[in-house]
């Protein structure tokens, strides 16, 4: 699989499109990082308090999540270049499996999840110190790991964008399914389903890894609504991404290149 | 001269294409289509644009799923290491038009997993050592097909696949493509070729089967196939009519027609010109004049298309 993932990184590292998105996340998430201490909340000023160990993870990952729909564009535009150019059948003809197809992809999916993973975790490391309360710095990493649940949560939104990719085959409508789905389908479909039921469901199960900060009370004014813990969602997330990835090679396997 | 060699011998075949079918919904794009491609041919597909020509190398080439059928390559079924041994070139140069050549280049070396050592030499061979720094987009159509080709060459194959290798290029192009055609297939190569172009099978091709509708309408050496229908036209040493009920008498003729002063006669296969004017001499006709005709394969052709149309 590293020797795919040489092949993509041949595709990417060249490509500026590829470098704008990368961009465009790194500078987002920068910016709401660094305005996010000026938030209020109850006519207080956040300061300091934003930026605390151990909590800051979480609320951290919680701000990463949203941009996981860049990722996720990222992902289907590496795939549906592929049907665009035409790269992607002379790549089965000059040797590649469907499943190597698939394997290369998720390869890129895993490396823009970790490569995404350390920069938050770089990210929390900086403004924590640098603007975080001194004195509590023995709390760094206790909430560290909120980190590895974001990376599996990002791997998982990638996983999915990469089965609308293989499916539709066209970035533009590619990208509109997807935020579709992500963004107003699952969430119909959840807002008409018990909780117990629609926790499984791959938008939900995502969301509960990076979950809310101060969930508990916004609850109080939402009403509860039922989720996974993280550890749960986490070993259910990883089933999703084994399903998408079966379902992009079965889509590669019944289909015409 | 080498191919007839190998016929004699019979040496394996390089691809074996059996009752192959493809239907799109409610078009059969392909029927029950079974062919065999000798070692060292020069092999060409050759049929009308929707013939099923296309269909049948994206399937031996594993991107389209057939209907029916099968197929082996160097006899043996599809793999990875059949794939290694077969470098192909589908419709359109297939790159990332942001890359250069060379860098796309580098790209298919690693999917065939061949060192990136020849791909000077492939660039220099196609032509293109001087433009390999610019952007695939930026290229012509001819130096995109040519391309094409030097990344079908990398991994010295030993079949090289080519659909419509000399599609929109300008005739020099054409002749360029051609030539490498020839200079490839001296290497000892097996070419197998889709054309529309008549004129492009009768020069290049060893060995031609034609398609049309998605079924085989002939297939066999281009040369045996051009010889089987020579065309023959007498005339002098007695009237038109006399030389045509003669002819027509023959066991050997298996049409003839009066024409203005002339008769057009076709002998059966491996007749010779030589035995017809013996024959009438034998009746105390002396010949004024005998022309042997080779009959262009684009009127072979044309006639393989009404034939079907006709049925």
């Amino acid at each position: 699989m590293t020797s795919l993932l040489a092949i993509e990184l041949r595709k990417l590292v060249p490509y500026r499109t590829f470098w704008a998105i990368l961009a465009v996340y790194a500078a987002l998430m920068v910016l709401i990082v660094y305005f996010g201490s000026t938030v209020t909340i109850n006519g207080q000023n956040a300061g300091a308090s934003f930026y605390q160990f151990p909590e800051f993870w979480s609320k951290l990952t919680y701000i990463a999540s949203y941009f996981n729909l860049l990722l996720g564009i990222l992902v289907i535009i590496s795939v549906t270049d592929e049907y665009a150019f035409r790269t992607l059948r002379q790549q089965v003809i000059d040797g590649y499996s469907r499943a190597n197809v698939v394997q290369a992809k998720y390869s890129v999916v895993l490396l823009l999840g970790a490569a995404c993973a350390v920069f938050v975790f770089l990210l929390g490391l900086f403004f924590g110190s640098a603007y975080g309360e001194a004195g509590k710095a023995s709390n760094m990493f206790t909430g560290a790991p909120a980190v590895v649940y974001y990376f599996l949560q990002a791997v998982g939104y990638m996983s999915l964008a990469m089965v609308f990719g293989f499916w539709i085959k066209k970035s533009g409508p590619a990208i509109i399914a997807f935020l579709l789905y992500s963004k107003v389908i699952e969430p119909i479909i959840q807002y008409n389903v018990p909780d117990a039921l629609d926790q499984y469901f791959p938008m939900k199960t995502f969301s509960a890894l990076t979950p809310m900060p101060s969930k508990e009370l916004f609850e109080i004014v939402t009403g509860a609504s039922e989720s996974l813990s993280m550890p749960g969602a986490a070993a259910q997330t990883v089933l999703y991404v084994t399903l998408f990835c079966f379902i992009s090679y079965w889509l590669l396997r019944s289909r015409d290149l | 001269m080498r191919h007839l060699f190998q016929d004699s011998l019979n040496l394996a075949n390089v691809l074996d294409i059996n009752g192959l079918s493809k239907r799109y919904g409610k078009v059969q794009a392909l029927n029950q289509l079974s062919i065999k491609v000798p070692e060292g041919s020069i092999y060409g597909l050759l049929g009308p644009n929707g013939s099923g020509k296309t269909t049948t190398l994206g399937i031996v080439l594993d991107v389209i799923n057939p209907s029916a059928g099968t197929f082996t390559w160097f006899e043996q079924p599809l793999s990875k290491s059949t794939k290694r041994r077969i470098g192909a070139l589908l419709e359109t140069p297939n790159f990332y038009p942001y890359l250069s050549g060379a860098q796309n280049l580098r790209i298919t070396a690693d999917v065939k997993r061949v060192d990136h050592g020849q791909i000077a030499k492939t660039l220099d061979m196609v032509g293109l050592s001087a433009r390999q720094q610019d952007k695939f987009k930026g290229y012509s159509l001819g130096m995109k097909q040519r391309l094409a080709i030097g990344a079908a060459l990398l991994g010295n194959p030993d079949v090289l696949v080519l659909d419509e290798p000399t599609n929109g290029l300008d005739p020099e192009g054409i002749a360029e493509v051609r030539q490498l055609i020839l200079s490839i297939a001296q290497q000892g190569k097996t070419i197998l070729l889709a054309s529309h172009l008549l004129d492009e099978v009768e020069k290049v091709c060893t060995h031609m089967a034609v398609l049309r509708n998605g079924h085989l309408k002939a297939e066999g050496p281009v040369s045996s196939l051009m010889v089987a229908n020579d065309q023959v036209f007498i005339s002098g040493g007695a009237d038109v009519d006399q030389l045509l009920r003669l002819a027509q008498s023959l066991p050997f003729v298996t049409e003839a027609h009066a024409r203005t002063g002339q008769v057009q006669l076709v002998l059966t296969p491996g007749t010779d010109s030589a035995d017809l004017n013996r024959a009438f001499f034998a009746q105390g006709i002396a010949l004024g004049q005998l022309t042997v005709k080779k009959k262009s394969l684009e009127s072979q052709f044309l006639e393989i298309i009404k034939a079907d149309s006709a049925s």
